[in-house]
This record gives structure tokens, sequence and C-alpha cells, in this order.
């Protein structure tokens, strides 16, 4: 007898394989033992994923996970098969973190695909996944890989404790993952790294790090994630190590002028105006005349306001998408300024904010721009720059405070390692950094032996070293 | 749990117990760039700020009205009017952008430093902003003339000068803090630029002035005050002014004009000098060594010299190190005959160099100074000619 839920089996392959194969003996099968089963099982299926399943619940979970079952007259067992249906979106080009030079490949939502995508790319018996079922309703797959040999067995061990106390019924994205593995949830930051990137899993993994795949979706989790992993992107290693050190510079600057710069405004206009210089003081009040809020208002309207368009933004149906650019920018835009709401510097202010905090690399990290924003503009209206002072302190006694998965998350600035200075601020050639990240404390260390940067052939007569 | 509740108190404690006393909107302010201080009818001063009008400052909005509004109180503090002139004004004054401070020649000849010490006191008052001395005027008459390009006198002056001081040296680059740096450091007695109006400063005070190409009323500078003490002393010219700077090696770039013939004359321009003040006493007689070297080029010239040989050089430059010991020199004797006041801080030098000996004439250091034996020396060094070698004069007809 064949047991099978048509809408989760590929019935074209069924028809293909099993029904020919079975149907087409006349005199059927002789099987009275279970080694018999076992190798008729060989002879048929030697190479497909089948299994022999005893137990009632059994046979139930193999066929929500998408295969058929076959009973047999006389036998204790049955026989499972996987069929699931294969029809996943394509291999695309990641939405969230694109490059210019790099692979255009990204996660699926299909967890074979992405785990046979990272395969793809570490050709190493050493890389190891783990499979795990999460959710006690979803029945979610969820893997874990590291390299072996080569990630730290205490962190590796505790994300297996970790996933393995998660207690929830329902998985649908690694986001859930996230927030129940974390190190601590009342945070703005985000403690693990996710990426749609098969190539940047990839060379975390190579790292010591460990990546956490989720069924369902396209996002990887990678931990531990500390803070400077957020302003690293692969394409830094891609190219020219000057330019990609420079666009790291931008993006540390982007991230701290997301952050301060309309508390900053709001600070000095409102507290410390000799620290203008006088033309731009006169400009600045020449702008403000008329308008009727305070600045710290005028702040706070325009960047709700500018939250509000982006959130449209991001829900509207696509085929409206183009209205909300145009209605957005007429209303932060000059309209705004010319009816005397606002200042013509406000819309600078809140463009130069809005596109400094897009430039974070890891949608997640730029969240934590966007809300400790908002907390310094109101800490700034009362105490000026004595405010947005002690917020930032008190942001970074914060971070200093958090741990990913016991990883402190500044380091490798505090507690500063020089050795990995090579590549937190600028990026060094790729010759250069040879060592893993330290504060991994992985197994081993070293990535490659020693070698000096490229040079050219010696000239005739010259010594070669 | 504690933990938490500590850290919320202390930040609680951060944002409340600081509070917001000094907040100032935008639209509630006016910003104060210059300030006169002038002898008072009643009271011992009258003070008169200017406050700008900043839309007028901004070639946007301007609409051609008066670009700041000056008023004046009177009383025996600075301290309180800096608040009683609100009296006649709608916002709140900021003095943290103060350019310009003008004090009035009659109230220079009694005594400034009593109110001195508020300026530098003050929070709010930077130390760095230029000091003046309106020369035969009040300086509540030359902050009222426009002008047209920054169009506030504070704003003007304080562009003016720092363009005069860059290009040629007529001011002596004196800001609050070296005032009182002379004052208390011994053997140097304070300068201050000095400003006049030229032309009517009644029709100067209107915003018609800033229309005309050639304004009623303008502020130029005028000279260099000096003082003994608090007290003015007199006026030098601005030449004096230039070689004054010249002396504290202060000059960045200046021009100077040689007599290379008969009625004829060859401009230098002077763009790298360095001054070298020696000083000891002697016998109870100050002797005071000025090395003065420079570079120069040839900016233009009535003689036809031809400078195609190295020699011409040299005795070019030999006339012009002549005439600039002389006119240094002269200004140096100047006021050691006229006035008797260090101002070039030769006692400074002194005291540095020869301590022991100074300690004893320290306190009659004036007296010492007035019949000093100063000697200056130039070394001249004629670089370039322009972009000319030849002149073509030597080909007229």
């Amino acid at each position: 007898m064949l047991i099978y839920l048509t809408t989760m089996i590929d019935t074209k392959l069924l028809k293909e394989t099993i029904l020919q194969s079975i149907s087409g003996k006349e005199d059927g099968f002789n099987l009275t033992t279970e080694d018999d089963l076992k190798s008729l099982c060989k002879e048929k299926f030697g190479g497909a994923g089948y299994q022999l399943v005893g137990s009632f619940d059994e046979i139930i979970t193999s066929l929500l996970y998408g295969n058929i079952i076959i009973l047999f007259k006389d036998m204790e067992k049955a026989l499972s098969l996987s069929m699931a249906i294969g029809e996943d979106r394509s291999i695309t080009e990641p939405s969230t973190q694109t490059v210019i030079r790099g692979p255009k490949d990204g996660f699926v939502e299909s967890i074979t695909t992405n785990v046979s995508l990272l395969r793809r790319r570490i050709k190493n018996r050493n890389l190891r996944f783990e499979k795990f079922i999460i959710g006690s309703e979803t029945n979610t797959s969820v893997y874990i890989g590291y390299m072996e040999g080569t990630a730290n067995e205490k962190i590796v061990g505790e994300v297996r404790k970790r996933l393995g106390q998660i207690k929830v019924n329902a998985i649908f994205e690694s986001g859930n993952i996230e927030e129940l593995i974390a190190d601590k949830s009342a945070t703005p930051f985000p403690l693990a790294l996710n990426s749609e990137r098969p190539d940047a899993v990839a060379s975390n993994l190579l790292e010591g790090k460990i990546a956490i795949l989720v069924d369902g979706t396209p996002f990887v989790l990678v931990v531990p994630a500390v803070l400077v992993d957020f302003f690293s992107i692969a394409e830094d290693y891609y190219q020219n190590f000057m330019m990609g050190s420079f666009l790291r510079i931008i993006r540390y600057l982007s991230f701290m002028i997301a952050l301060i710069t309309p508390s900053l405004y709001v600070g000095i206009l409102t507290f410390h105006h000799e620290l203008l210089p006088t033309p731009l003081l006169l400009g600045i009040i020449a702008q403000r005349e008329g308008v009727p809020f305070p600045a710290v208002i005028e702040v706070i309207l325009m960047e709700v306001t500018f939250e509000i368009l982006r959130e449209a933004g991001v829900r509207m149906p696509r085929a409206v998408g183009q209205t909300v650019s145009i209605v957005g920018a007429l209303v932060i835009g000059q309209a705004a300024a010319e009816a005397g709401i606002i200042s013509n510097i406000m819309v600078i202010i809140v463009a130069i904010t809005a596109i400094a905090n897009f430039v974070s690399p890891t949608y997640s990290f730029g969240a934590a721009a966007r809300l400790l924003r908002f907390l310094l503009i109101i800490v700034s209206a009362i105490l000026g720059l004595y405010g947005v002072l002690i917020v930032l302190v008190f942001i970074v006694a914060h971070l200093s405070s958090l741990r990913s998965f016991g990883i402190p998350y500044l380091s490798p600035v505090a507690p500063f390692i020089i050795e990995q200075q090579k590549d937190v601020f600028f990026r060094f050639p790729i010759w250069s950094m040879r060592k893993r990240p330290a504060y991994l404390k992985t197994q081993n260390p070293e990535k490659f032996p020693k070698t000096g940067s490229p040079s050219p052939p010696p000239m005739k007569g010259e010594q070669s070293n | 749990m504690k933990k938490c509740g500590v850290m919320s108190v202390i930040f609680l404690a951060a944002i409340l117990l600081a509070g917001c006393w000094d907040q100032r909107e935008l639209g509630e302010i006016t910003v104060v760039t210059g300030m006169a201080v002038d002898k008072g009818e009643n009271d011992k001063y009258i003070l008169t700020v200017e406050g700008i009008n900043a839309t007028e400052l901004n070639n946007r909005t301007a609409s051609g009205f008066a670009p700041s509004i000056v008023y004046s109180a009177e009383g025996n503090s600075l301290a309180e009017l800096t608040y009683r002139v609100n009296e006649g004004m709608s916002r709140h004054l900021i003095y943290s952008h103060m350019r310009t401070l003008i004090i009035g020649e009659e109230l220079a000849k009694e005594g400034i430093i009593d109110f001195i010490d508020f300026l530098e006191r003050n929070r709010e008052i930077r130390d760095d902003f230029n000091i003046l001395i309106a020369r035969g005027a009040k300086g509540s008459d030359v902050l009222k003339v426009t002008y047209q390009f920054q169009k506030s006198t504070s704003l003007k002056l304080h562009t003016q000068l720092d363009t005069m001081m860059k290009d040629w040296g007529g001011d002596p680059g004196v800001r609050m803090n070296d005032v009182i740096t002379a004052w208390t450091a011994p053997g140097r007695q304070p300068v201050m630029a000095a400003v006049r109006i030229k032309g009517d400063p009644e029709a100067g005070a209107s915003a018609e002035n800033m229309m005309k190409v050639t304004p009623d009323a303008l502020v130029v500078l005028d000279s260099l005050a000096i003082f003994k003490g608090d007290k003015l002393e007199g006026f030098l010219t601005l030449e004096d002014s230039r070689n004054y700077l010249w002396i504290q090696n202060k000059i960045n770039k200046t021009s100077i004009t040689v007599k290379c013939n008969e009625s004829q004359y060859m401009g230098l321009r002077v763009y790298d000098t360095r001054t070298k003040v020696k000083g000891k006493l002697e016998n109870g007689k100050a002797k005071i060594d000025i090395k003065i070297r420079a570079e120069a080029y040839i900016d233009g010239t009535h003689c036809n010299d031809q400078f195609d040989k190295a020699k011409t050089y040299e005795e070019n430059g030999e006339i012009a190190q002549k005439q600039i010991n002389d006119m240094v020199g002269k200004t140096i004797e100047k006021v050691q005959q006229e006035y008797g006041t260090d101002i070039f801080g030769f006692g400074e030098v002194v005291l540095r160099q020869d301590y022991q000996n100074f300690k004893k004439v320290q306190n009659n250091w004036d007296e010492k100074f007035a019949d000093a034996d100063i000697q200056v020396d130039t070394a001249l060094i004629i670089r370039r000619t322009g972009i000319r070698t030849k002149s073509f004069l030597k080909e007229v007809k």
C-alpha cells in the first residue's frame, strides 16, 4: 500500500520511479523478512533517501516531510522514501546585500539548496553540518554548519545547547532563532550576523564562526558576531585594499552620521550657538526666521515623517511604489520648507541622516542607529551636547557589556587585540592577514603560512631574495 | 536588577539635575557681532551693541532693510548693561559671536582696564575679538556705519583687519588676550588698531549708505593707538603700524617702496621675513639688536634696471635693506622720544635674555627703553622679478 500527501510530493517523480519499478513486476515481490526488504531497497532505491520506519508516529512525521510510505503485507516495517516537492525559488541575486563585484548568487528558501551552496564554496571534509528540528508545531529543520578543527568546540557546544533549549511552537525565520539564542534581548544591537550571501557565510565559517541555517528563509545567521562585523562586507576583500579600507571608514562615518546628526543639530541650535562659524549661524537664523516650531519639534516631525515614508515604501504594493517616492519627495522636500513649517537646512539634515543610514551593510544593524537616534534627539533637546555625550557614553557602556556567545561584542577593539586591527577600521592586503580572529580562540589560529607581498621577478643581475 | 536601578538613577540624575537653563531657540536670539564702549554722560559708560538682522545678511532673504540694529544704554558696569540693553531690543542677545570691540577715544584716554575684566570673565564672550580705538569719534558711531559686503561694521572690520594684516600689515593683530598679556607681562605696553570714520557719520548710519558706489561714510583703518598702562597715549601712522609688526615678527607679507633713483621708485613684495630681537643691559643702558631677514620679489620698477645679472639684484637689495633699517629705526625712535612707552616688548626680550639685570630696572623699564641703544640690521634678498626679467622701459623710443 502506498501512502502519501499529494500536496507534499512530486507526483511526476512518483510516477516515473516508484510506480514503474513496482508495478512492472507481475509476480510481486517475494518478501518475508526485514533483510529481504533491505536488500530490495538497496537494489531498487540505491542512492535515494530511503528509510525503514516502524511506528505510527514515524510514519506521520515522514509523510509531513514529503516522503511516501510503502506498506508491505506481513511486514513490521514500512518503507519511507523521500520525494519532497522540488519546486523552489531559483537561485537569484540577493535582494538586500548587493555587491558590484562579487558572486551574484544568494541563499534561497530551501535549506538543502543553501547547504549545497556552502558545500560548493568550501570543498573541505572538515565542513560539518548538524541537523536540529525546532518548533514543537512547525518541526522546522535547522542546520548548524562549522569547520571542524577550526571552530572553537566550546562555542559550537554552546550553539548546540542553546538550539536544543529552544521550546517554542513555531520557527518561520532565522530572526526567531536569533532572538531565542541571543545572549541578551534588551538591546537594539543585533547579536548575530545575518547574511543572504553564501560567499560571506563561507568566509565567516573559515574564520571559525558558526552558521545557522533555517529552512524556509534565505537569511543565514552567523555567530558569534562582534560589532565590527557589521561594518565589513564581502566586497571589501574583492577589491583593492585601499578602496576597501576607504569604504569601510565611510561606513563607520555613516553610522555616526546616521546616529548623531539630528541630535547635533538640535543641540547646537538650542544651546551651543558659539560652536558655529558666524556666517553659518547667521545663515541658519535667516532660514529659520518664521519657522514656528522649536528645533527639537522640527527634527522629530521630520524624522518621524521620514520613518513613515520609509515604512510605506517597503510595504507599498510594487505597483504604487512610485507614488510614495513622489509624494515623499514633496513632503520632506521643498514643499515643507516653502510652507514655512521647517527650514531648508532641516531637509539636508534628514536627507543626510537617511542616506547615511542606508549605508549599513546589514539591515538589522541600521535599526540600532534608527532607534537610538530618537533617544539622542530628545536628550539633546533637554541637555544639549552634554546630553548627547552622556547618551553616547551609555551606548558605549552598553556595547561593552554585550556578549555574543561569550565573545565581547566590542572585540577586537575592547579588549584590544593589536593583530586583529588589520581587519577593523582598515583592511590590510590579504597576504598580510594570516590569523583568524584571536577573540574566537580557534583551534587553528593561522590561516596560511607566512608569505610576502607579491613582487616582480628580479631583474637581470639582481640578487633574488 | 540592583545594577539596573543604580544605572537609571545615575542616568536620570545626569539629565534631570542638569536642566535646560541656557536653552535658546534660534528664533529667540539676536546675534551680537560688535560692541562699543564710550564714556558716559552721567554714569561711567555707554555700552552700544550691534545686533545682527540675519535675514538681511542672507542674499536670498534680504530685502534691503538695515542689516543690524544698534542700541545704547548707559550705566556703571558693562556686566549689567549687556542685559539692560534689552530695554530696547526684543530678543535675547548672545555675545558668543562678538567680533569687534570699539572703544571711544575719550574713554580710552581715561583708562579702560576696569571693564576689560568683565569681558574676560564672561562665559559667553570669546577672548579673541578685535579690540579697536575709535579715533576722533564715538565708538557707537563707528558701529552704525553700514557697508556693502559684510553690511555690518563689526563684521566688516573683522574681515578687513584680517585681510590688511595678511596682505600688508597695517593692523597690529591685537585681540583682547594680547592686550591682557601686555598689561600683565613686565616690559611691554599694549597697542591697538585705531579706526576713524571717513565721511559723515549721520549719513553712514543708514541702509542707503550701502547702495552707493562711494559711501557717504566709511570706517577706515587709521593708525596704531599706543598705550601707557591702560591709558591711551597717542597714535602712530599706519606705516609705523607695519613696522611695529615687523619688529614683532608678525608680518606675513608686505610691500615696500624703495627709491631706486631720483624720484623713481621700485615696488618690492616681501613674502618671507623673520625678525630676531636680542637685548641686554650694559652698564645700565639697554642694548637692543634687531635682525630682520627678508626675501622679496620685484613687483614693479620705474628704473630700467636689467635683472639678468646677479649684481643688479644685490645692488637693489642693498638699497632696500638700508631703507628698511631707516624706516624701522625711525618708528622706534619716534616711540622712544615722543611717548617713551615700550610697545615693542623689548623689556620682555631683555627679561628673557638678561634676567638678573632686568630685575633691577624692571620698575622703570620705560625710562630705560626711552634711551636704549637700538640697532636695526636687515638682510634682504631679492629672489625673483615677477614674470619679466628685462623691463620694456629700456626699449621704449
